[in-house]
């Protein structure tokens, strides 16, 4: 019984998988990806120059008033305020970097334990203390990305994100032409399907930055 | 499961690896429906291609067995240890080699000096 309960869960998984791989060889088949939303198609594709020149100019305008407003520090002033609190995001830097050397080490020996043919036994004991590793890596990182996630620099990041999604993110009309959805940053500022940005969001990460 | 390990699972099977290997010898084979521009998520992808086939290109010649492909971990391990092992290797073999005749290069100038006398 337990067998072919096995053999029925391994056939899920399998199938499961299929539905995965086919779904993401619609994300890299051309460098547009096309989704629907709301009984509507949408596709997010790679800026063209013109594009590529106004996500400057915003990020450039965007930066000027960042940089002037007094409530927003830079990566390097919020590290110096942290720090006078007891936080010391260098520290966290630091041990970072040494998980990330304990890690390859353990990769090396894992490595060659490979090549060697070792047994299963000694593979996942490799496999347990590397895992361990990347666990207290995240939770570090994650504790970062935390402290620093109001600095000036991520919010232009943010910011930039947007904008890419603001510029790539077309419609198709009844006619079957692809129009930007957008047509000024405004629009996009007043726009309410915060859902459809997300997703859209989601898309355009993965063909720009990734 | 994440999108990096769909890419990879999709990378890593054979009819990708097969398609892969057929459109690096004809060349109107194409793997994405553009040809330039590609996207972040499509270089990722070649990039899993071109490890993939590294790694059955070595369970092939009997290097390593198939169990490297058991998880994302041991395919990771053994390619940075093939990567680190490579490095040394060919840094021990130029301090054991002996002094050799060496190559004559053309450096493009003014003015292209060639040696006087060649022994």
């Amino acid at each position: 019984m337990e067998d072919r309960l096995n053999e029925a869960q391994k056939i899920i998984d399998d199938m499961s998988k299929a539905v995965d791989i086919s779904k993401i060889e619609d994300l890299i088949k051309d460098n547009k990806i096309v989704f629907m939303h709301k009984e509507k198609e949408y596709r997010v594709r790679l800026l063209d120059r013109g594009e590529k020149e106004e996500l400057d100019m915003l990020r450039r305008k965007k930066f000027g008033q960042l940089i002037q407003d007094k409530d927003i520090l830079l990566e390097k002033d919020l590290r110096v305020q942290y720090k006078e609190r007891g936080l010391n995001i260098d520290e966290i830097d630091e041990a970072i970097k040494k998980l990330s050397a304990q890690e390859v080490n353990l990769q090396m020996s894992l490595g060659e334990a490979i090549t060697k043919n070792e047994s299963e036994t000694i593979f996942n004991n490799y496999k347990e203390q590397i895992e361990e590793i990347r666990i207290e890596k995240q939770t570090k990182s994650a504790q970062k990305t935390i402290l620093l996630e109001f600095s000036l620099e991520n919010q232009l990041l943010n910011y930039v994100a947007e904008i890419i999604t603001y510029l790539s993110l077309d419609i198709k009309t009844d006619t079957g032409r692809w129009v930007r959805l957008f047509k000024t940053i405004e629009d996009f500022r007043v726009y309410d399907d915060n859902e459809l940005i997300n997703t859209a969001g989601v898309y355009t990460m993965l063909l720009q930055y990734l | 499961m994440n999108i990096y390990s769909e890419i990879r699972l999709l990378a890593k099977s054979v009819r990708s690896q097969n398609l892969f290997t057929a459109a690096k010898e004809i060349s109107s084979l194409q793997l994405f429906r553009n040809k330039f521009d590609l996207s972040a998520i499509q270089e990722l992808y070649i990039s899993y291609l071109y490890i993939y086939e590294n790694i059955n290109r070595d369970i092939i010649i009997d290097k390593i067995s198939s169990h490297v492909l058991d998880c994302e971990l041991f395919e990771d391990s053994y390619l940075l240890w093939k990567r680190k092992n490579k490095k040394s290797d060919k840094k021990q073999e130029s301090k054991n080699e002996p002094e050799k005749a060496k190559d004559m290069h053309l450096v493009c100038g003014n003015k292209i000096i060639f040696p006087t006398e060649v022994k």
